[in-house]
């Protein structure tokens, strides 16, 4: 009896929750297609805005720039890292702690800090570093290494690496040609998961390209926030987009976990086999 | 025997391999050109801007003279010390708050059934990418001066509604709690599962309620990660930008906003002070990292001098 009230309180818990945490967006959907709100309830059910938002051509640059700068610094932070990888895990295995610290010191300075120490150092300097978006691709990169560098190290952690080239060695391989075309492909679905949560991060980031893009690269945040002042309806509309555009790339993540987790499920069986035998 | 020979050679043929592992890495150190992107990359973009701040903070403007008269100047004039204070106490009072409610939602879920908390973690998982300028902007039309709420408490002559003021420190609370909630219960969910039926079932042999086990066993188990938790939330809420700034621009006095004002207005930027003012936030994020971490062994200690 005591235990059928506990998952009665549970479940209120659950659906008071989602309650509070899902009325924002519900409401921001809602508001998106009706003329008015100005009393109880909304009048003038209409599409208009989403269509106007699709007919606007300013519309779709913003977007456009958002996804370049949310996947360039995530593909070259990756490409960077798995190469400094190489010489951690064929070379000099014992520089792993150091490359942990400098991987994770991104990780306690946040946005803000880091936006401005960089932006305070390069502003005044000449052209190829005080170039906006040179300085927003290498913050961005900074700022995602601690998720990119999670991803590689605990894929890594799942092969054994040196065994794996060693053996690519007996047949002939180079180090690195050995390390570039057997240990990365084994790590490539597991890094996948932290790409893309990374992608999901920098397509919501306000902060640093507020501060370090500004005019110079507005992106379908800058193109928000300027909209927030105009029409309520329209930004609503605009809001709606973004997030089905993020929930694509989570959706990704969810099921890219799924199947890591059933490919390690699978390998493990594999394993356990090989141990009865 | 085939076994052993077979066994041999690998070992023999591994040697091998071995050897010229280390041959190669002898006469050679071009491998060391693929970590050179990756240490170019941290020095130019990590640590120096990084060191030239914290340098930055303790030079005087124009002469360059060490100084601590940054530090000075913050708690001097009115609208930074509010800064750091109002920075300071929205972020215990959300990361307070969310840590509560992050701990009744962890532990429905942690005794839910799997379809229920497999439906709540995506609705948790979905939430969290909810932040920033789009969160600020939802909070204006429910609780704005114009909000549906507002409308409703108008209609319902409910004064509190119809009075809110969402421009405020307590609105501010309202919307950071909002994104602390799915972040501190997705990291307190894994903690729970150490958490062990036998437990429960020892206390409640001895003769233990619900409440002891909670206060003598659950509360103390998960006492490591409650704290780690908070910690993070603080941090989260403490950095938080773009927010507050879509909700109250510069009208509101927070350290993350002060900071940035410092750098990109375009008429008087007083690098030093902003450089003074961003140690000050890092300092308050790494103190309560190590207040919790103290605290954490402090507890560690006493729960083990019982022991003995």
């Amino acid at each position: 009896m005591a235990n059928r009230g506990k998952q009665k309180l549970n479940l209120t818990i659950m659906v008071l929750l989602s309650a509070y945490l899902i009325l924002p967006l519900g409401l921001t959907f809602l508001y998106s297609l009706f003329q008015e709100w100005t009393s109880m309830l909304p009048t003038g059910f209409t599409l208009r805005y989403y269509v106007d938002l699709f007919q606007d051509p300013g519309f779709y640059l913003p977007i456009l720039r958002t996804l370049i700068i949310s996947t360039v610094p995530v593909l070259l932070c990756t490409a960077i890292t798995i190469l400094a990888m190489y010489v951690i895990v064929v070379h000099h295995p014992k520089w792993q702690k150091y490359m942990q610290i400098f991987c994770t010191i991104p990780y306690s300075l946040q946005g803000v800090i880091l936006a401005i120490s960089i932006l305070a150092l390069y502003s005044g300097l000449p052209l190829p570093f005080s170039d906006r978006i040179a300085m927003l691709v290498c913050t961005y990169c900074i700022l995602i290494l601690p998720y990119i560098y999670r991803g590689i190290q605990n894929s890594l952690n799942a092969i054994n690496a040196r065994q794996l080239i060693e053996a690519a060695m007996l047949l002939g391989y180079k180090p690195l040609a050995a390390y570039l075309r057997v240990v990365v492909p084994n790590l490539l679905s597991g890094i996948t998961v932290s790409f893309l949560l990374s992608v999901s991060l920098l397509f919501g980031d306000f902060v640093v390209v507020n501060i370090i893009g500004g005019s110079y690269y507005p992106t379908a945040q800058m193109y928000l926030y300027k909209m927030m002042f105009r029409s309520g309806q329209q930004t609503s509309a605009m809001i709606v987009i973004l997030f089905a555009l993020t929930l694509l790339i989570s959706a990704g993540v969810l099921v890219l976990q799924q199947r890591n987790k059933k490919s390690v499920a699978h390998k493990q069986e594999v394993a356990d086999g090989f141990h009865t035998i | 025997m085939l076994n052993e020979q077979a066994l041999a050679s690998a070992n023999q043929s591994s040697i091998q391999t071995l050897q010229r592992f280390n041959g190669f890495r002898a006469k050679r150190r071009t491998y060391l050109l693929a970590l050179l992107p990756f240490i170019v990359l941290i020095i130019t973009y990590e640590l120096a801007p990084l060191m030239t701040m914290v340098i930055r903070s303790f030079l005087t403007p124009k002469t360059g003279e060490f100084t601590f008269a940054n530090y000075a100047a913050i708690f001097q004039k009115k609208l930074y010390r509010d800064a750091v204070f109002n920075s300071l106490s929205l972020s215990l009072f959300s990361a307070g708050i969310g840590i509560v409610i992050a701990f009744f939602g962890a532990k429905a879920i942690y005794e839910s059934t799997l379809k229920r908390r497999n439906t709540f973690m995506s609705i948790l998982n979905m939430t969290s990418n909810f932040a920033g300028v789009p969160l600020a902007f939802s909070y204006i039309i429910l609780l704005g001066n114009a909000g549906v709420l507002i409308h409703l408490g108008r209609h319902f002559g409910i004064s509190f509604l119809e009075n809110y003021n969402l421009y405020s420190f307590s609105g501010l609370v309202l919307v950071y709690v909002y994104f602390q909630i799915p972040l501190g219960t997705m990291l307190m969910v894994p903690a729970f599962q150490g958490l062990k039926q036998e437990w429960r079932e020892a206390v409640s042999l001895l003769g233990g309620g619900s409440v002891r086990y909670w206060f003598k066993v659950g509360l103390p188990v998960l006492l490591p990660s409650l704290l780690g938790t908070f910690s993070v939330l603080f941090s989260n809420a403490v950095a938080a930008y773009a927010t507050a700034y879509a909700l109250l621009g510069g009208n509101f006095s927070l350290l993350p906003i002060r900071i940035s004002e410092q750098f990109v207005g375009d008429v008087l930027q007083r690098k030093e002070f902003g450089s003074a003012l961003a140690v000050m936030l890092m300092v308050l994020m790494v103190g309560v990292t190590i207040l919790s971490n103290w605290l954490l062994k402090r507890a560690g200690h006493q729960r083990s001098t019982y022991g003995k």
